[in-house]
């Protein structure tokens, strides 16, 4: 009986003693709160008001004004919606339609055939000389991006191997390659701080800045080599 | 019906008010600005009176502030195929949430 009783009250500890110490658990136990979940407070204002009205009109006028004011305060406050950054979801260049050219045509193949290739990609007019698999730390944040999102990348201005090019005006037709890239994360640069001072004044502001930045990964860059549905 | 399509190239600073007040009347305020106006005769006077101020074309339609503005943009260059979160959840690993 007492044995039992024993093993019982272990179960019961076990697994309170399993766990491990609190700053190892992960942060997600904790629930997050943000800034926009708090309530607003609202303190009751007017009570002066409220007193001179009461000695001056009727007891049941009193009332209603009190009963107005709760129900005004009881009313829900509109919660500001964030707002999201707008992410492109197609083709930032229109599709062109018409026919390749017959040089593209003859030598995309050769081109296709050969091992290894860079593209030069553009993001917001910036280019990038990048191959499959390396890995871009863009000059910006780009807002509203997570890791692991696949962006496909559309504008380029040249395709090469080691022995041939092929060069846009200004941009590639975007039916001939496929450039995929992953988000990786986001990078912060170290804390700068700009000390600013001015003359015959001892006073210094320290200015700190944390730029940050996000890191994408090449992950596919496929050149069609056959064209001639095109 | 064709348009022209003026821009304020350099600034009305220092000229007299009569120079001034065609530009107002025209709905130019700063330089490089740009305006849509009928192809009439009336406008074709105004631009005549600024004519070393403004460039003018003729086009066949007006654009929007905001159509104008997106004709000096480059392309963003870039789409989102699929979420991060589409991607996990194909996979069938609840990954963490990366907000």
């Amino acid at each position: 009986m007492s044995r039992a009783l024993l093993r019982s009250v272990l179960e019961l500890r076990t697994p309170v003693t399993r766990l491990p110490p609190s700053f190892l658990l992960p942060m997600r136990s904790i629930p997050a709160r943000f800034f926009n979940q708090t309530t607003q407070i609202i303190e009751p204002a007017q009570t002066a008001d409220a007193d001179a009205d009461a000695i001056h009109a009727t007891l049941t006028a009193a009332r209603q004004q009190l009963v107005q004011q709760q129900q005004q305060y009881q009313q829900p406050q509109p919660q500001p919606t964030p707002k999201k950054p707008r992410l492109p979801t197609s083709p930032s260049l229109p599709t062109p339609t018409g026919p390749v050219s017959e040089s593209v045509r003859s030598l995309l193949p050769i081109l296709a055939a050969q091992p290894g290739h860079y593209i030069t990609i553009h993001i917001h007019g910036q280019p990038y000389l990048v191959t499959e698999g390396d890995s871009v730390r863009l000059p910006f944040k780009m807002p509203g991006v997570e890791p692991g999102d696949v962006l496909r990348l559309d504008c380029a201005t040249a395709i090469g191997s080691r022995d041939f090019t092929l060069q846009g005006a200004p941009y590639i037709d975007g039916r001939l390659f496929e450039c995929r890239a992953i988000v990786t994360g986001t990078e912060a640069e170290p804390m700068r701080v700009l000390i600013k001072k001015k003359r015959r004044c001892r006073r210094k502001t320290h200015i700190r800045s944390k730029h940050k930045y996000t890191i994408m990964r090449i992950s596919e860059l496929k050149i069609r080599s056959d064209v001639s549905d095109l | 019906m064709s348009w022209f399509r003026i821009t304020l190239h350099r600034s009305a600073i220092g000229l007299p008010e009569r120079t001034r007040g065609v530009l107002a009347a025209l709905g130019l305020r700063r330089r490089s600005q740009t305006v849509f106006h009928p192809v009439s005769q009336d406008f074709a006077g105004m631009i005549m009176k600024v004519k070393e101020l403004v460039r003018v074309q003729e086009v066949d339609a007006p654009k929007t502030d905001a159509e104008v503005k997106a004709e000096r943009q480059f392309a963003p260059g870039f789409w989102v195929e699929k979420r991060g979160k589409e991607v996990m959840a194909r996979r069938g690993g609840g990954g963490r949430d990366m907000n």
